[in-house]
C-alpha cells in the first residue's frame, strides 16, 4: 500500500474535506485515488463519477499541480507521496 | 468625440502629459478628453490611486459585459460607478421574481422588463457621465463577433458554455481580453484570457459541467462578480497583475481563494492546432 495526498476544491472540498491522505495499492493510477474517495464520502463520489462510473470529462484533476488530460487520464499513475487535486468547474452566472 | 477617445487609448496617449496650456486646456475639455469638474468630484476617493490619465483610461474604454444576472449585476455597477466611458450589456432574458436573491440590479418593480432596459436604467441613474447599450440577445455564433468589435475588453457574466465558448472564439478572432467568470452554490471560479499569450476558456475547461446548476446564495455571486469587476479595471489600467493561467476559486463556505494552474493547450480547437482531445 502507499499513500497519496488529496486536495479537494470548492464543493469537492464540501464532501471530501479540505486535504487528506488515502491509501492505495502500489502501483496506482488516478483513477484508484478517486474511487479511495468513496470510503470517505460514499454519495460524494457520485458527483465525480457519470453515468457510466467514469469520472466525469468536466473534474480537473492535477497530480503535483499539473494538470491530466485526455481520454486516457484516469489510467495516469500516481505515486507514493504525490499529490492529486480535484476540482468541478461550475457554470452558473 | 468617441473616435478620439477610442484612439488615445488604443495609443497609449496620456492627455496629462500634453504641455500646459489655457487654449489647449480649453479645447480638450470640451471635447471631453479632460475630466469636467463633475467627474472629478465623482472620482475624488479613486484619483489619488490612478491619476487623471487612469481615469481617463477607464472613460476611454468600451467594455462588453454578456449577461446582466447574478455576475453581471455587480459587474455593471461597479464598472459604471468607476466611471468606464461605454458599457454594451447583453442578455436575453426577463426579470423574474427568483432572479431577485442574487440580481441586485434589478428590484421588484423590474419583473417582466428586459434584464439589459432594467439595467441599463440604474446604470445611467448611478452615472449620467458614461454610455450603456442594451442589446436584449443572447451570445450566439450569428452575432458575437459583431458584438465584440470595437469593445477593449469582454467580460463573461453568462450562465452557460455554450455562449461562453462563442464568447470566447469571438474574443480569440478580435484579440480583445476576456475574463470568465462563473458561480455555484458557496462556489465561483474566473480566470482573464489574454488571446494568444495565456490559456483561453476553452483550453481551460474543454468539457463543461453536466446539467442544471442554478442552487446559489447570492453573495457568491457578489463576491465572484466583483473579483471580475476589479480584474477588468485592472487591464484597463494596466495595473497589477491579472489572473492569467490561472483558474481563481472562490471557496466561501471555507474562505478560500484557491489558484489552480492551468496552461494553454497547443492542441486547444480555438487557440491551437485544433487536433482533438
Amino acid at each position: 500500500m502507499m499513500s497519496v495526498r488529496v486536495r479537494a476544491f470548492a464543493r469537492f472540498r464540501e464532501l471530501f474535506g479540505d486535504r487528506l491522505e488515502v491509501a492505495v495499492s502500489s502501483p496506482a493510477m488516478i483513477r484508484d485515488v478517486v474511487m479511495a474517495l468513496g470510503q470517505v464520502n460514499a454519495d460524494g463520489l457520485l458527483e465525480l463519477l457519470d453515468g457510466e462510473g467514469r469520472v466525469k470529462n468536466s473534474v480537473i484533476i492535477l497530480v503535483n499541480r499539473e494538470r491530466i488530460t485526455g481520454k486516457g487520464r484516469e489510467e495516469h499513475p500516481v505515486a507514493d507521496g504525490d499529490e492529486v487535486a480535484i476540482y468541478p468547474p461550475v457554470a452558473g452566472g | 468625440m468617441m473616435r478620439l477617445r477610442t484612439i488615445m487609448f488604443q495609443d497609449d496617449y496620456i492627455v496629462s502629459t500634453v504641455p500646459a496650456c489655457t487654449e489647449m486646456a480649453d479645447m480638450l475639455w470640451v471635447s471631453g478628453l479632460m475630466l469636467s469638474e463633475r467627474e472629478r468630484e465623482r472620482y475624488t476617493r479613486q484619483l489619488p490611486l490612478i491619476g487623471e490619465d487612469g481615469q481617463e483610461r477607464l472613460r476611454g474604454a468600451s467594455v462588453c459585459v454578456a449577461g446582466a444576472g447574478g455576475l453581471g449585476s455587480p459587474v455593471l455597477l461597479y464598472l459604471a460607478a468607476a466611471g468606464v466611458g461605454r458599457i454594451r450589456l447583453v442578455d436575453p432574458d426577463r426579470v423574474e421574481r427568483n432572479n431577485l436573491n442574487r440580481q441586485i440590479l434589478h428590484s421588484e418593480a423590474d419583473i417582466g422588463r428586459f434584464k439589459v432596459e432594467s439595467a441599463a436604467e440604474k446604470l445611467r441613474a448611478l452615472n449620467p457621465d458614461i454610455e450603456v447599450e442594451a442589446l436584449p440577445a443572447a451570445v450566439d455564433s450569428g452575432n458575437a463577433s459583431q458584438m465584440a468589435r470595437g469593445m477593449d475588453l469582454l467580460l463573461d457574466a453568462l450562465d452557460n458554455y455554450e455562449g461562453r465558448y462563442i464568447l470566447n472564439s469571438a474574443a480569440f478572432e478580435r484579440k480583445i481580453p476576456l475574463v470568465h467568470a462563473a458561480v455555484s452554490g458557496f462556489h465561483g471560479q474566473l480566470t482573464t484570457v489574454i488571446p494568444g499569450k495565456t490559456a483561453c476558456l476553452q483550453c481551460a475547461m474543454p468539457h463543461p459541467p453536466e446539467g442544471e446548476d442554478t442552487a446559489i446564495i447570492g453573495v457568491t455571486a457578489g463576491i465572484v462578480g466583483l473579483l471580475q469587476a476589479l480584474e477588468a479595471i485592472k487591464i484597463l489600467l494596466r495595473k497589477g497583475e491579472i489572473a492569467g493561467n490561472v483558474l481563481l476559486v472562490w471557496d466561501g463556505l471555507w474562505c478560500r481563494l484557491d489558484q489552480i494552474p492551468l496552461s494553454r493547450d497547443p492542441d486547444c480547437m480555438v487557440c491551437g492546432t485544433g487536433d482533438y482531445r
